[in-house]
């Protein structure tokens, strides 16, 4: 028996996953989800691993009929998620039967939504990862009828359980919208703009359309080099903040080509990441000064959060008696667990 | 065989995701020697928490997850690496070369002209140069894996003051000191002065592309005809079995 969805709908949406790690020592951009955080949420609340096949959903109405019985789960920018019509969560497991149609619309705020599917896709993949790169040619690209097979039909998983929210999976939702406030830290070259290097945190950035899964650019007020020397091309991070000739700064993400020649101011931690990926042309974002420390505790932090998530939810499906969904060995390894704080994931 | 002074290295923290590791010996071979063994041995020691490095000319970009390790922990795997190198050791002890033809000019190479003006060249001499300089692929870098090139001229060509939204797969192409050839289409502010019918990027095979840094690479001048019978083979290294 085969199983999977067919597209209805879609403005711009993809088959993405994690990222390409294995990209970047080759020349590729390491890709993949842009809120990593909410991507990662998806595939816990359907049993999936982490880094599995997801769908990210950018800006627009997307809508899919569901060719077998299918468990879902939608996170990320907030949209309408209807299941023939009547409206369900976000943010939690979602049973589908066959047949049925399933709506996102209306993405109230923020940018990107995720839809992860049980047992994920079966899609091809490139240095082991489905991640779209457009600049190779490569990747799933939704649009009005795409079949898209799961990679197995397991047991029935239609509950009467799921029609109802009845369980409290205290899933941290992060805030988007607003004025997004941006950690960074020093970059290796902060000191090549001494003197102007505080601009960064005196006042609100806005986002211009120019930008996209490569880098956003802003506008506001920017720091100044002072040196001239050309930096000849080296490796630059996900997250690097930039100066480049013009009137923008330049906030490098994960479709960033690996080298550049321009010094690196800052660069944003991990979890501002995320919050950059749901961020839309026109917002107003302020950056803020942190340390690598800090960075490494809220990561920590966000990791314990995503561990404790993936047992409340193996208990729940061994509950409900669908045990079958529960992989072993899912867990993230940490070693240093404390208590999951809201800072960073707003 | 000494190993890599730590005077000779500045490993700087790029964020919490990554550590630079840039090679200021003074003498830039030796750098580029060192950040490569260095990226190569990082990658044949694995471990967890790396997920990869750039190394590029005089530095090398190490990413890792810090979710699984501690920039602390990478500094260390870093230095321990750092002691096991030889900064004399060539790269490759047998390289490969890649011979690349080239349609030159005209349609193919809109910017030849403009990089003759601007170096005081005549085009038929840029393209001599161009052709007559051996290279060696320093590393692999936007877009697609492109080989990066030094040279070829005494003077460095300006980049272009308002650069292309995009540019074809398999043009060739100068800046400032560098030169390349592009595996895939993407945008370009680089001088183009001719095109290769070859296919340098495959994505139904590894490596993805069949260059590695420390090989070698030089470029053939051909017509027009010769461009439309070679369109779309695949480089390989001279001497390799079609």
């Amino acid at each position: 028996m085969t199983g999977g969805l067919r597209v209805d709908g879609a403005g711009v949406a993809v088959v993405t996953d994690l990222g390409r790690s294995r990209g970047p020592a080759v020349g590729l951009p390491v890709n993949g989800a842009l809120d990593q955080y909410s991507a990662r949420v998806a595939n816990i609340l359907v049993a999936n691993s982490e880094g599995d096949p997801i769908i990210e959903v950018t800006a627009f109405d997307f809508a899919f009929t569901a060719e077998s019985d299918l468990l879902i789960a939608v996170t990320g920018a907030p949209m309408t998620l209807l299941v023939d019509g009547i409206e369900r969560s976000m943010w939690e497991p979602v049973s589908v039967g066959a047949g049925q149609q399933i709506a996102l619309y209306e993405m109230a705020a923020g940018l990107r939504t995720y839809v992860a599917v049980h047992s994920s896709f079966d899609v091809p993949v490139l240095l082991d990862s489905c991640a779209p790169d457009t600049v190779a040619g490569f990747g799933v690209i939704l649009t009005a009828g795409t079949n898209l097979a799961v990679r197995e039909v397991g047991p029935s998983i239609v509950n009467p359980y799921f029609d109802m929210s009845l369980f409290n999976l205290d899933v941290m939702i992060p805030y988007v919208g607003g004025e997004a406030v941006i950690d960074v830290t020093d970059g290796p070259d902060a000191d090549q703009f001494e003197g102007t290097r505080s601009r960064l945190f005196h006042a609100p950035y806005v986002v211009t359309a120019k930008s996209n899964h490569i880098g956003l650019r802003m506008t506001g007020q920017l720091p100044v080099r002072t040196s001239t020397d050309e930096v000849v091309s080296r490796g630059v991070p996900v997250g690097a903040v930039e100066v480049p000739p013009g009137d923008e700064l330049l906030v490098l993400h994960r479709g960033r080509g690996v080298t550049a020649g321009y010094p690196v101011l800052a660069v944003v931690t991990p979890l501002a990441l995320d919050a950059l990926g749901q961020v839309r042309p026109g917002q107003h974002i302020r950056f803020r000064h942190t340390t690598v420390e800090r960075a490494d505790e809220n990561v920590r932090a966000w990791r314990a959060h995503l561990d404790r998530l993936r047992q409340r939810i193996n208990t729940i499906y061994a509950c409900l008696g669908i045990q079958s969904l529960v992989e072993p060995g899912q867990l993230g390894s940490v070693d240093n667990r404390s208590e999951p704080t809201l800072e960073g994931i707003t | 065989m000494s190993p890599v002074s730590a005077a000779d290295v500045l490993i700087a923290a790029c964020g919490p995701a990554a550590i630079r590791v840039s090679g200021c010996s003074g003498d830039r071979e030796q750098d580029w020697r060192v950040v490569h063994h260095l990226a190569r041995s990082l990658a044949r020691r694995g471990g967890l928490g790396l997920t990869g490095s750039i190394p590029t000319y005089e530095s090398v970009l190490i990413e890792f997850d810090p979710m699984l390790v501690s920039a602390t922990a990478v500094a260390e795997r870093i230095r321990e690496s750092l002691d096991a190198i030889t900064p004399d050791e060539a790269l490759s002890s047998a390289p490969q070369t890649f011979t690349i033809p080239v349609l030159y000019g005209g349609e193919m190479g809109p910017d030849l002209d403009d990089v003759a003006r601007l170096i005081g060249l005549e085009a038929e001499d840029v393209i001599r140069v161009h052709q007559e300089s051996n290279y060696t692929v320093r590393c692999l870098g936007a877009p697609g894996g492109s080989p990066m090139l030094d040279g070829p001229f005494p003077v460095p060509v300006p980049r272009l003051s308002s650069p292309r939204a995009s540019v074809p797969a398999g043009v060739v192409s100068v800046a400032g000191r560098q030169a390349t050839v592009a595996p895939a289409s993407a945008p370009g502010g680089w001088s183009v002065i001719g095109r290769t019918p070859l296919t340098l990027l495959d994505l139904t095979r590894e490596p993805l592309v069949p260059y590695a840094p420390g090989d070698r690479i030089r470029f053939t001048r051909i017509n027009e005809e010769t461009f439309d019978a070679l369109s779309g083979e695949r480089l390989q290294a001279d001497g390799a079995t079609k």
